[in-house]
């Protein structure tokens, strides 16, 4: 009886080592908002969720993955796209948003219209400009192949594809894309330090940016109207499109800032190619309207010096760790 | 094939909805909750009309108590599987949300084009949670026959006028509480 007991121990000791090597939660950073415990992370089921990241066999015709527009090396998002192409290069209405820290989040996409992570991939997939597919083919495909029904058995010990499995496994991988190794943290565990610049953008940026762009996450899961006047050929209401809700009007989800020196361009129209551009925006070219966020109603002033300060500040958030991960990228 | 009473003839081509969270109670008191019920019934589909509840032969009851639709928790608790499997087609994938009840048809007098109907009815949100708790009472001990009868839902709304609905809204609301006086025990 004794030695069942210790052999249990044993066991339960492993386990938890192994979830604890797969997601950690970096020591600067709050508890996560997903769910673990409906979704438990193995290696097997990330491996399973990675290589479909990568495989345009989610696409109506097999050609767009979800890298097309997630490229690792540009924070997960479609470098230099302003709006991203997606099958038979249809363009979209918004600017693909860089993956990271997705466990911290409480809903996906620009206006919050997907509210768990599992289900997001649903929209790409199903989306006539994006994969224009649906899970029922992706499943159906997965099943008809061989290579997918080993990586399902060794997930699920059952070879057999679902459409709750499918999602389950590309939210485990999405998961582990967890950015928390930038300059900025390393200054915030006291291994570095701050330039004199860098600094100085630091207490800028905590004066005018931080209330929305919160640390350490540099979001704060909130929907604002940051002031930019609509495109007139998109006609992109934002969060209001899911609410119905006036109140919402040109609301988007505040993007981290996390990793942007690779994540260009910015906005959720990417309409902004440059950070100075972005600065320049807050500073002289807000449009004012009903919903404006209220720590925009009051102009904010910097001079050209302190702009290029919060910008050395904002390159802190660069974490090459992060977009040069090798478990990151393409299994092979 | 069903006949309105001003002559039109509707055509179904889909008729599927969830049943959630099965109670029974006796005078008001639960007496049994079925775990996780989540039923997806689907009319082209004889074995999803029977929903099996595993009681006691002794357990008496005399009043149903079942959701039309899926609650707001399930709704953002993740992928799921079985009848909430999003493969199952009753799941928006552009605005997240389970489509608690979708009926598909055609009949001479809508408006629509090649005049269909379509009625995707959903949404957990305040203030268009559409989602429907359903009471009955019965007096049968061992088989409870639940019917839906479709009549009394074509008779409050009017095909002629009504367009088709695909998303969380005000209208989806108020079809699903027609929906919801729908359903007796005879």
């Amino acid at each position: 009886m004794k030695k069942y007991i210790i052999i249990l121990l044993c066991f339960f000791t492993f386990a938890f080592a192994i979830q604890e090597n797969l997601f950690t939660v970096p020591e600067n950073f709050p508890q996560p908002v997903y769910d673990f415990s409906k979704n438990p992370l193995t290696e097997h089921k990330i491996l399973l969720g990675r290589t479909l990241f990568y495989d345009p066999i989610l696409s109506k015709n097999n050609t767009i993955s979800c890298e097309n527009c997630h490229s690792p090396f540009a924070a997960f998002t479609h470098i230099d796209h302003a709006l991203s192409h997606g099958i038979h290069d249809s363009i979209g209405i918004r600017n693909s948003p860089a993956l990271m820290n997705l466990a911290w989040q409480k809903s996906f996409m620009w206006d919050g219209a997907v509210p768990n992570l599992d289900m997001q991939a649903l929209a790409p997939i199903s989306h006539p400009a994006e994969m224009g597919s649906t899970i029922n083919e992706v499943v159906e495909k997965l099943n008809a192949s061989e290579k997918y029904r080993n990586l399902f058995y060794n997930a699920y010990e059952d070879s057999a594809a679902t459409g709750e499995k499918t999602l389950k496994c590309i939210a485990q991988f999405m998961l582990t894309l967890v950015s928390a190794d930038a300059k900025y943290d390393k200054v915030m565990r006291k291994e570095l330090s701050f330039t004199a610049q860098e600094a100085n953008g630091y207490l800028l940026f905590q004066k005018n940016c931080a209330s929305c762009h919160t640390e350490p996450l540099f979001f704060n899961g909130n929907f604002e109207n940051n002031g930019l006047p609509m495109d007139s050929v998109l006609k992109d209401l934002g969060r209001m499109k899911v609410t119905s809700n006036n109140s919402d009007s040109l609301k988007f989800k505040v993007p981290s800032l996390r990793n942007i020196e690779y994540s260009y361009p910015y906005m959720h129209d990417g309409r902004f190619k440059k950070l100075s551009e972005v600065l320049n925006h807050y500073t002289n070219g807000i449009h004012l309207s009903k919903t404006l966020a209220p720590q925009l109603q009051q102009a904010i002033i910097l001079t050209s010096n302190e702009k290029v300060d919060i910008i050395n500040f904002l390159l802190t958030l660069s974490d090459k760790d992060f977009v040069f991960n090798p478990k990151y990228r393409y299994p092979k | 094939m069903y006949q309105l009473e001003n002559g039109n003839d509707v055509k179904f081509e889909m008729l599927k909805f969830y049943i959630s969270n099965i109670q029974l109670l006796q005078n008001n008191v639960t007496v049994f909750t079925a775990p996780n019920s989540f039923y997806l019934i689907d009319v082209s589909d004889t074995t999803s009309q029977n929903i099996f509840l595993n009681l006691n032969q002794e357990t008496a009851f005399n009043q149903v108590r079942f959701n039309l639709g899926i609650d707001s928790t399930t709704n953002v608790g993740g992928a799921m599987g079985g009848d909430l499997d999003p493969t199952k087609g009753m799941y928006w994938t552009w605005q997240s949300g389970y489509i608690n009840f979708k009926m598909e048809g055609t009949c001479n007098i809508c408006p629509a084009p090649k005049h269909n109907f379509e009625f995707h009815l959903g949404g957990y949100q305040h203030p268009f949670n559409s989602l429907q708790k359903i009471e009955l009472h019965t007096t049968t001990k061992n088989n409870c026959r639940i019917v839906l009868d479709i009549h009394k839902f074509f008779t409050a709304i009017d095909l002629a006028k009504q367009a088709p609905i695909m998303s969380a809204c005000a209208e989806a609301v108020t079809l699903s509480q027609y929906l919801a006086n729908c359903f007796s025990i005879p």
